[in-house]
């Protein structure tokens, strides 16, 4: 249980600066994701607060303490790795048990130590076997029991759910939520998939280049993402290049390729009438109209994708970019048709171009 | 059909290959019995003697085999201290020069050993005083390093370095990082290339032969010795008491080494 706080890091690889000058602080059992693409700088970020790694300037500090200087054996941090580095010499109880047998407890405390743990991930009966005789997810589980049992001040999970299928992914999503919340732990997940990010954290922080591009609520970076970069980042598909034409208190206008379309007053806060914009949506959020009406396009189906629940489709001639909406159980199944779509008012966002 | 036809061809080609690996060692060891005093095979009756006379003062068999055992041992656990050492360094890290590092550290398998051998002889007289013992066991530390190295290095270069850090994560201080993920994870190469190194240190011959001094010579130069002047089966014996041992460090490493399950 600890606040972290990390004040003007920096770190270099040579001539490569892998984090700029990065400030970040996290509360005392806060959940907190680091996101971002490969290179971002999320993972040398994390390798900087386990230790593994020193900033070249600026201070790495829990509960105030400053720990640059310190070795990662000393700062009772504990990590979960992407491949879960379980010790395959050892069985699941000796994985588990390892960072105990190093402080020296007593026996008998170990054992009661490591059951409990066990029973709360969910693993109870399985502590002799190797973890090479266990399921991906039984490992990952391992991993995890491996790092709380020690009872860190700080828990860092790099790309926690990213190794699993769909079905278990699920599931270790709610059981490490349920573990945070158990244990109070403040934690730090490191990723590159929005959905696991905003599932799992409290606090969103997007990284790129080794800068901080936006820290918000998993809804807010989710819906209101601050840059077309971002947007495209956390899955926003059709991004339309056009001016304002009209904004008032009640409601604004832009247009984009000769089309006009309403948005939310909010969105031209920063900007005015005649500037140059970019309208981005999601593709979730687009849907088929059966008539004209308000920001209802009219286009040609290039192609489809069937992707299950929704059906992905690239549309052209609604405007000069191509639109690509996501539908919510598409009947037709023909490549080659006209269709309506609907970009809801309230699901556009408008940056300055 | 034609399946089964390649098939037992297999097998016979393989039992052929094998009996021919087989057979002499069989010949051997069954001769060593025979109470002539010339090897004949199959044997005329059975005896003991020939091993009660490989371990009876005057052939000084059983003092070459101690040499040949000290030798051995030592340079083994001095080229497991250098060999691991080197074989962590070059996989570890990364650094100009590696691979010749690497190379030139397996080196000694490429030279021929006679070669080495002479310019060892060479460099042993111009230093002079070097005696009997010291200067078989720089020559054995020096070629037997490769197996070690090659050993180690082939299990060290899949070794997953984020268990270290997971060690040290969880408040193992880079001693105990050592002892208790890397070195029992690198074993089996250790192991393998430590009994390899030491059955090539116990019966090593050529630069033996050139190094030795009257003092101090190894099992295989008292044998080679021995076989110039008489040739009775006390040669089987001793062969068979070679191969003994030699198939039980096989089967030892075979249960350290042959297990792949710390590999992963």
């Amino acid at each position: 249980m600890a606040v972290l706080e990390l004040t003007n890091i920096t770190k270099k690889f040579g001539d490569f600066t892998a984090v700029k000058n990065m400030n970040l602080t996290v509360a005392d059992g806060e959940m907190v994701a680091l996101l971002g693409g490969s290179g971002c700088g999320k993972t040398t970020t994390l390798r900087m607060i386990a230790g593994f790694t020193e900033p070249y300037a600026g201070e790495v500090k829990i509960d105030g303490r400053v720990m640059n200087k310190i070795p990662p054996y000393k700062r009772n941090v504990s990590i979960f790795f992407q491949n879960y580095a379980l010790f395959p010499h050892m069985t699941v109880f000796e994985n588990v048990a390892f960072g105990l047998k190093l402080q020296k407890l007593p026996k008998d405390e170990i054992r009661s130590r490591v059951e409990k743990i066990l029973t709360m991930v969910k693993l109870t009966g399985l502590d002799k076997r190797y973890p090479r005789e266990l399921s991906g997810g039984q490992q990952q589980r391992v991993a995890l029991a491996r790092a709380l049992v020690t009872r860190p001040s700080i828990l860092l999970l790099d790309e926690p759910l990213s190794n699993l299928d769909a079905k278990l992914r699920v599931e270790m999503q709610v059981e490490i939520k349920r573990i945070q919340k158990e244990t109070g732990l403040t934690t730090i997940i490191v990723t590159h998939d929005q959905e696991e990010a905003v599932s799992l954290a409290d606090r969103v922080i997007v990284m790129n280049e080794g800068e901080i591009l936006q820290v918000g609520g998993p809804k807010e970076v989710f819906d209101y993402p601050a840059t077309p970069f971002i947007a495209d980042f956390m899955g926003f598909s059709t991004f339309l290049h056009g001016t304002v034409e009209e904004k008032g208190a009640d409601g604004g206008r832009i247009v984009c390729s000769g089309v006009s379309l309403a948005v939310e007053p909010a969105e031209l806060k920063t900007l005015e009438k005649g500037d140059a914009c970019i309208a981005a949506i999601r593709a979730e959020n687009m849907e088929v109209a059966e008539g004209f009406g308000q920001n209802v396009v009219g286009g040609h189906i290039r192609s489809l994708t069937y992707k299950g629940q929704r059906t992905r489709l690239e549309v052209e001639g609604c405007f000069a970019e191509d639109i690509y909406p996501a539908i919510h159980d598409y009947e037709k199944t023909g490549e080659d048709g006209q269709i309506l779509i609907r970009l809801p008012k309230e699901k556009i966002r408008v940056y300055k171009a | 059909m034609r399946d089964d036809r390649v098939n037992l061809l297999c097998k016979i080609v393989a039992i052929v290959s094998f009996l021919f690996l087989i057979a002499p060692l069989v010949i051997i060891i069954i001769a060593s019995f025979t109470p002539t005093a010339y090897v004949t095979f199959p044997p005329k009756g059975f005896t003991l003697e020939w091993y009660e006379k490989i371990f009876s003062k005057d052939t000084h068999f059983v003092d070459g085999f101690m040499r040949s055992l000290q030798v051995g041992v030592i340079a083994t656990v001095v080229d497991i201290f250098l060999g691991v050492t080197a074989s962590l360094a070059v996989t570890r890290y990364d650094f100009k020069g590696k691979g010749v590092l690497l190379s030139f550290f397996t080196s000694p398998m490429y030279v021929p050993s006679i070669a080495f051998a002479f310019v060892l002889l060479q460099v042993f007289s111009r230093i002079g005083g070097v005696t009997g013992m010291w200067k078989i066991l720089l020559g054995h530390i020096v070629i037997i390093l490769p197996y070690i190295v090659r050993n180690t290095v082939a299990v060290l270069t899949t070794f997953n370095w984020t268990l270290e850090d997971a060690a040290a994560s969880l408040g193992a201080n880079p001693v105990q990082v050592f002892f208790k993920i890397t070195i029992p994870l690198a074993k089996p190469g250790i192991v393998a290339g430590s009994l390899l190194a030491f059955l090539y240190s116990f019966d090593e011959a050529v630069l033996s032969s050139l190094l030795s001094s009257p003092k101090f010579v190894t099992l295989p130069i008292r044998i080679m010795n021995y076989m110039e002047l008489t040739f009775d089966p006390a040669l089987a014996a001793v062969s068979t008491i070679l191969i003994v041992i030699s198939l039980i460090l096989v089967v030892l490493m075979e249960k350290f080494a042959g297990l792949d399950m710390f590999l992963k």
